[in-house]
């Protein structure tokens, strides 16, 4: 779990927005993956695809490449093109704003911020755990629902 | 002293001795009032109810009184007191509390015809057989005035004697005061809702001539010009909240000197939702604050207002080194901001709120940040479309929509 390359991720998605981007894409791991998806179940972006160095082709009517596109579909991953492979991530805007705004490291390569459920409950409720500052935006919010602590990754604003 | 109060607070309030000073609200100068005793009862005091009893007057009373009243109103004192009985006296004095009491205080001695039963003249009134007064009958009643009439008579006789003449034969009631079965008047003659008597009307109305053409001619070209880019009236522009904030002198360096100006920045709001700022320079600082202010009034833009009382979640504003963050509250926190986003919170309407100003706290920027970071609100709703989730409000859904 390299939060050194998830940093990149974060940092070159605040790029991408801010560049406008519809499409961009970040190295293939299994915590891009989740966090990508998690993401994408938030609503903060559009689609989620695995695909090569190259954009995969965009869905003939949604206009971005998405992952159950029966007309396209997907290479299966192989011993040999899993190196190249790349999370396609489609970004979105909403009246001239990107839903993403700004996503931010909170724990960093070098302190790892590990929350319980106890202090989650905190932040859901909007004040200060630990090295974790409450959810003030009146937004809805990750559910404490699964009863999951663990480690802190990055908020989006 | 209460019996049901318990023995412990009957034991507290002898230990505690009496306050050495005068008890004075910590915080006198605060918004919200501070109540000044710190303990609530528990229970709503239950009072028993307060029978009056009157009692006549004693004979060294009557004495007292005779030396004040003559005896002609002692007589009427004393026979007054025979007539009404004192228990009917208490019952018809006391307040009533039972529910069908009049929720306003009146004394019912004027009749108001909107609300009271219709008075109408008796039908005895009438009188179905009179008869135009002929022209010849009208002679003799001048005749008559005229043979009457005294040597040093006026012009106010005459007046007197046109006034009274009757101009039918018959019933006297019937021409001055006819019964009729239609609804009387619910106003007098002249009267209307908004002005209550034709004096008062007409003095009203000369007053607001000469008032408007007064004020036709006070008001300047910025005024005008102001009303008619807003669409405002005089008097909505007056009851807009302006206050100028940032007050101080710029200078121009020309090769003729330096040249001053006064720069201010006013704030303009409808304490409704409605906020604006402007700023301008003049020669002039009285001319420089009114430019300002109807520049704020022309800049004045809707900010998004949580329950009509604080903002939508937190947020950040950034001017120069200015950055400066509001905080969103609960109901009742009050405005704990520093003194320029208190003004401003007022001129917009915004009851509940807490602010961090950060590194430079220069006025002018703080205004302006502050004004960025209330236009900076995300709405709830857009952000619930963005995202393509639906977003409820707990507030509301525990409250069952009661806020």
């Amino acid at each position: 779990m390299s939060l050194v390359n998830l940093s990149a991720v974060c940092a070159h998605l605040n790029n991408a927005t801010k560049a406008r981007l519809a499409l961009t894409s970040i190295p293939n791991s299994n915590l891009h993956l989740k966090l990508s998806l998690a993401l994408q179940n938030s609503g903060y972006i559009s689609s989620v695809v695995r695909g090569g160095p190259t954009p995969p082709p965009a869905h003939p009517i949604l206009g971005y490449p998405a992952a159950n596109d029966e007309a396209e579909g997907i290479e299966p991953i192989t011993r040999d093109n899993v190196a190249s492979r790349r999370l396609w991530l489609g970004l979105k805007y909403w009246q001239n704003e990107s839903v993403l705004g700004k996503i931010k490291m909170i724990s960093k390569p070098t302190r790892r911020v590990n929350i319980d459920v106890e202090g989650l409950r905190r932040v859901v409720r909007g004040e200060e755990s630990g090295f974790v500052a409450g959810i003030r935006s009146p937004e809805a919010r990750e559910c404490v629902e699964k009863k999951l602590g663990g480690l802190v990754l990055c908020r989006v604003l | 002293m209460n019996i049901t109060r318990p023995a412990r607070c009957l034991l507290c309030s002898f230990t505690r001795a009496a306050t050495p000073s005068t008890r004075v609200p910590r915080r006198q100068f605060h918004p919200t009032p501070a109540t000044l005793s710190n303990r609530k009862p528990k229970f709503p005091n239950v009072k028993a109810p307060r029978v009056e009893d009157y009692k006549p007057y004693t004979e060294e009373q009557k004495a007292e009184l005779a030396k004040e009243y003559s005896a002609a109103q002692m007589a009427a004192i004393e026979a007054g007191e025979a007539a009404i009985d004192p228990k009917d006296l208490a019952e018809q004095m006391k307040e009533r509390s039972d529910p069908m009491s009049f929720k306003y205080l009146d004394d019912f001695s004027v009749i108001e015809p909107g609300i009271d039963r219709h008075q109408r003249a008796p039908e005895s009134n009438s009188d179905y057989n009179f008869k135009l007064k002929s022209e010849e009958d009208f002679a003799k009643d001048f005749g008559q005035f005229f043979a009457e009439m005294s040597d040093n008579a006026t012009g106010a006789d005459f007046v007197r004697f046109a006034d009274n003449l009757r101009v039918t034969h018959g019933k006297e009631e019937n021409e001055l005061h006819p019964h009729s079965a239609l609804v009387p008047d619910l106003f007098g003659p002249g009267e209307t809702i908004d002005e209550p008597r034709v004096e008062e009307q007409k003095t009203a109305a000369e007053k607001g001539e000469k008032e408007r053409s007064a004020e036709a001619e006070e008001m300047t070209e910025a005024l005008k010009s102001l009303l008619l880019a807003t669409g405002y009236t005089e008097s909505q522009v007056k009851g807009l909240r302006t206050k100028t904030l940032v007050s101080h002198s710029v200078t121009n360096q020309t090769r003729l000197g330096k040249v001053r100006r006064a720069y201010r920045l006013s704030i303009a709001g409808n304490a409704n939702g409605l906020l604006g700022i402007g700023e301008a320079k003049s020669d002039e600082p009285s001319d420089a604050k009114t430019q300002s202010q109807y520049r704020a009034i022309r800049n004045m833009q809707p900010i998004p207002r949580y329950e009509n009382r604080t903002i939508y979640g937190d947020v950040k504003g950034k001017v120069g080194a200015t950055e400066l963050q509001l905080m969103h509250r609960p109901p009742g926190f009050g405005l704990r901001v520093q003194y320029l986003i208190y003004e401003m919170c007022r001129a917009a309407g915004i009851h509940d709120l807490s602010a961090r100003v950060g590194r430079s706290r220069n006025q002018m920027n703080t205004v302006k940040a502050a004004y960025e970071a209330l236009m900076s609100q995300r709405n709830p709703e857009q952000v619930a479309h963005a995202l393509g989730r639906k977003i409820v409000d707990v507030r509301k859904v525990y409250y069952a929509g009661k806020i």
